[in-house]
C-alpha cells in the first residue's frame, strides 16, 4: 500500500518516489499547494476507493500522516 | 486511466510534444483546477500541443478580457454559485431579487460575449440546473433561471462561440458520479475527476477540428457491418441490413463526410444489393468511392486514400473482423479503426460516437454539396486513368477559374478553407471567421478566393491567396487538394502577379512554411521562378521582379470576374 501512496504522490507532485519520506509535506515540496493538495486528495481516492472526510483532508498534511489516514480507511 | 497517472502522462507528454502552442483559457465561476491536466493530456494524446491556463476563481467577466487572445476559451458558469447558495435561495427570493440575479447575469454574459467576440473558439457550457434539481415534482427557480438565461445566450452569441450541453455529460455519467458535493461544500470544486474525462473527451474534437486534425471519410466493410449476414454464403436474401446504422451513415454523408466502401467481396454482388436490395438505406448515389475485390485491405485504403486524395489520417475504417482491424492498425496505424461490437444494440451508440470524430464546426453550405463535389472528382480520376496524356486530358476538362476579390459572402467558407487545407498550403497560417472578415475590410490586403469550374461541376471555393501590399508580400497560398493536380496553382500565381502589378507593387515576396504535411508545395515558388533570398530549416522565403516574372500562360484555363 505504501509503494502505491508514494506512486501516487509522485505523480500528482512530480516528484521521484525514492525522495518521499515521513517527512515528505508541504514545506520541502516546492509544488505541493492548496489547489495540488486537493488534487492529491481526489487522487488518493479514486486510487483506494475511499473518501476522507473534511478533518482528514486537512489532517493529511505529510506522508506518515497520509499512510496512516489511508490505512485507518482503506 | 487513472487521475495521478493522467497528471504523470500528461508532464512527459509536455517535455515530448512538438508543433505550435494551442493556447485555451479555463474560466469558471467555481473551482475547476482539476481540468487542467485531462485537457491537456487529451489532446496532447492527439498530438495538439495544448496549453491550459486556468482563470482566477469566480473572475469570468474580468478574465473574458484578460485571456482575449487565447486560441480558446471554455467557460464553466454554473448557475448554482451566480451568487453564493443560490441553489438553496432562488426558491424563496422575491420576483424583484430573481429579476435582478437575469439582469445581473445577462449584463455579465454581454460584456464576456463583447470581450470575446474576436476569440477564434469560445465554448461556453448552457447553463444548468440538473444537478441541484434532480428531486423537483414542478418547475423551480433555478431551473426557471437557467431556462431564461439559456435562451438569452443563444440569442446574442457569434459564430465563434460552440454552446455546449453539459448535462448530457452528467447524465451519462450519472449525478452522483459525475459530481463530488462534498467539495462543493468544502472548496467549490463541482465536478468529478470522471466527469472532466469524459466532459474534455467530447469537447476536444471541437479544438481538433479548429486546428485541422479532422476526420473526412468513413469507410465501411459490408458482411457483418452494414448488414447482418455474409454476402457471398447467405445470398441476397439472406443478408439483413442494418438500417438504423445506414441512416446514421446516410445522415454524415449529407452533412459532406465521405462514405465508402471497403469489402473482400465479388464487386457485382455488392452492386446488385446497392442497386436493387429494397432495405438498403445507403445507395450508390452515397457512396463515393468502392474498394470490392478480393484485394488486402492495406492495399485498397491505400488506394482509398490516393484516390480521395487525402492523407490516410482523414480516415476511419470500420470492420466487423479483428483481423482486418489488427492488419490495420499495425501496416497504417495512422488510420482510425473501430470494429463492430458483437453486442447489435451497442453497434449504434458506437457509431453515434464515431460520427463526432467529424464533427465539424464550420458547416457551410458546401458542405452539403460535397458528396457530389467528390464524386466529381471521381469521375475525372477516372478519365485521368483512362486518358494517358495529362496535357490533352487537362485541355478536355473545359476548365475555368471563377476570380473574387475580398468577398465578404464567403467569409465562412474562406476560414474553414484555412483551417482545413494540409498539404497544398505554402504557409498553413489558420484563421478565423472574424480575423478573415478584418482582411477583407482591410484596404492593403486582398483576399482573393477561387472557384474551379469544368465541364463535370463546380468544385466550390477551393483556392485562396491573401496579399499584404504592405508588405508586398504573399501571406496564404492555398489549394484544396480536390483539385490538384490540374496545374491550377500556375494559373492562379498568374493572376497573383496581375494584381500586384494593378497595385503598384514592384518587387513581390513570398514564403514556404515546412509542416508535416506540405512537403509537396516545397519547391513551388521555384518552380514559378521566383528567386530565394533566405533559407532555414524550416522555411524558405522568395522574391520575385514583377516586371520581368514569366508567365506560364496555360491555356486552358478561362479566367472569369466573381460576382
Amino acid at each position: 500500500m505504501e509503494s502505491r501512496i508514494k506512486k501516487v504522490i509522485s505523480n500528482v507532485f512530480d516528484i521521484d518516489v525514492e525522495s518521499i519520506n515521513n517527512m515528505t509535506s508541504p514545506d520541502n515540496v516546492e509544488n505541493w499547494d492548496s489547489l495540488k493538495h486537493m488534487n492529491l486528495i481526489v487522487a488518493l481516492e479514486e486510487e483506494f476507493e475511499i473518501e476522507f472526510d473534511a478533518q482528514e483532508i486537512v489532517d493529511s498534511m505529510n506522508y506518515a500522516l497520509i499512510v496512516s489516514i489511508v490505512n485507518e480507511r482503506y | 486511466m487513472k487521475y495521478s497517472e493522467i497528471i504523470k502522462l500528461n508532464n512527459s507528454l509536455e517535455e515530448k510534444i512538438q508543433g505550435a502552442e494551442y493556447n485555451i483559457s479555463i474560466l469558471s465561476n467555481i473551482m475547476v483546477h482539476q481540468s487542467k491536466d485531462v485537457c491537456e493530456w487529451l489532446l496532447r494524446t492527439e498530438s495538439l500541443n495544448a496549453k491550459v491556463t486556468l482563470g482566477e476563481y469566480d473572475n469570468i467577466v474580468q478574465d473574458s478580457k484578460k485571456f482575449q487572445s487565447s486560441d480558446a476559451v471554455v467557460i464553466f458558469w454554473e448557475a448554482c454559485n451566480f451568487i453564493d447558495g443560490l441553489q438553496y435561495k432562488v426558491d424563496v427570493s422575491s420576483e424583484n431579487d430573481f429579476n435582478n440575479i437575469v439582469d445581473k447575469v445577462k449584463l455579465e454574459i454581454d460584456i464576456v460575449l463583447a470581450a470575446l467576440n474576436q476569440t477564434s473558439t469560445v465554448v461556453i457550457n448552457r447553463f444548468s440546473s440538473l444537478i441541484f434539481d434532480q428531486y423537483n415534482l414542478s418547475k423551480g427557480n433555478l431551473k426557471r433561471l437557467v431556462d431564461i438565461l439559456n435562451s438569452y445566450l443563444e440569442g446574442s452569441v457569434g459564430k465563434n462561440v460552440n454552446l455546449f450541453d453539459i448535462d448530457g455529460v452528467i447524465s451519462r455519467l450519472s449525478i452522483k458520479s459525475a459530481t463530488d458535493l462534498r467539495y462543493y461544500y468544502s472548496s467549490k470544486t463541482l465536478y468529478s475527476i470522471d466527469f472532466y474525462r469524459e466532459y474534455f473527451e467530447q469537447i476536444k474534437l471541437i479544438f481538433l477540428a479548429k486546428t485541422g486534425n479532422i476526420k473526412k471519410a468513413l469507410i465501411f466493410d459490408c458482411d457483418n457491418t452494414l448488414w447482418r449476414g455474409t454476402l457471398g454464403e447467405d445470398g441476397f436474401n439472406g443478408i439483413k441490413m442494418f438500417q438504423e446504422i445506414q441512416y446514421l451513415a446516410l445522415n454524415l454523408a449529407k452533412r459532406g463526410v465521405i462514405i465508402g466502401l471497403c469489402s473482400k467481396n465479388n464487386p457485382e454482388d455488392v452492386e446488385n444489393v446497392l442497386k436493387n436490395h429494397p432495405d438498403m438505406i445507403l445507395k450508390n448515389d452515397d457512396i463515393i468511392i468502392k474498394m470490392i475485390n478480393w484485394d488486402n485491405k492495406v492495399k485498397n485504403l491505400n488506394s482509398i486514400a490516393e484516390d480521395l486524395n487525402i492523407g490516410l489520417e482523414s480516415l476511419v475504417f470500420i470492420d466487423d473482423s479483428s483481423f482486418e482491424i489488427g492488419l490495420v492498425k499495425k501496416e497504417l496505424p495512422a488510420i482510425k479503426t473501430f470494429q463492430v461490437p458483437l453486442k447489435e444494440y451497442e453497434y449504434r451508440l458506437m457509431l453515434k460516437k464515431v460520427s463526432n470524430l467529424f464533427y465539424n464546426p464550420f458547416k457551410t453550405e458546401e458542405d452539403s454539396f460535397k458528396t457530389q463535389i467528390y464524386k466529381d472528382q471521381r469521375k475525372r480520376t477516372k478519365e485521368k486513368n483512362k486518358e494517358v496524356d495529362l496535357e490533352s486530358y487537362l485541355v478536355s476538362l473545359g476548365m475555368s477559374l471563377t476570380i473574387d476579390i475580398d468577398d465578404l459572402k464567403q467569409v465562412s467558407r474562406i476560414s474553414q478553407l484555412t483551417q482545413k487545407t494540409n498539404q497544398f498550403n505554402l504557409t498553413t497560417r489558420r484563421y478565423s471567421e472574424s480575423d478573415i472578415e478584418s482582411f477583407i475590410l482591410d484596404s492593403s490586403k486582398i483576399v482573393l478566393s477561387v472557384a474551379v469550374n469544368d465541364k463535370y461541376g463546380s468544385s466550390g471555393l477551393t483556392a485562396l491567396a491573401i496579399l499584404c501590399l504592405k508588405s508586398s508580400e504573399i501571406e496564404t497560398f492555398l489549394l484544396s487538394c480536390r483539385i490538384l493536380g490540374r496545374n491550377i496553382e500556375y494559373k492562379f500565381i498568374d493572376i497573383i502577379i496581375d494584381i500586384a502589378k494593378q497595385n503598384n507593387v514592384k518587387v513581390l515576396k513570398a514564403s514556404f512554411i515546412k509542416t508535416q504535411k506540405n512537403s509537396q508545395v516545397m519547391d513551388f515558388y521555384r518552380e514559378c521562378k521566383f528567386d530565394m533570398i533566405e533559407k532555414t530549416i524550416d522555411s524558405s522565403i522568395y522574391s520575385v521582379d514583377i516586371n520581368s516574372f514569366k508567365y506560364k500562360n496555360i491555356k486552358y484555363i478561362e479566367v472569369e470576374d466573381g460576382k
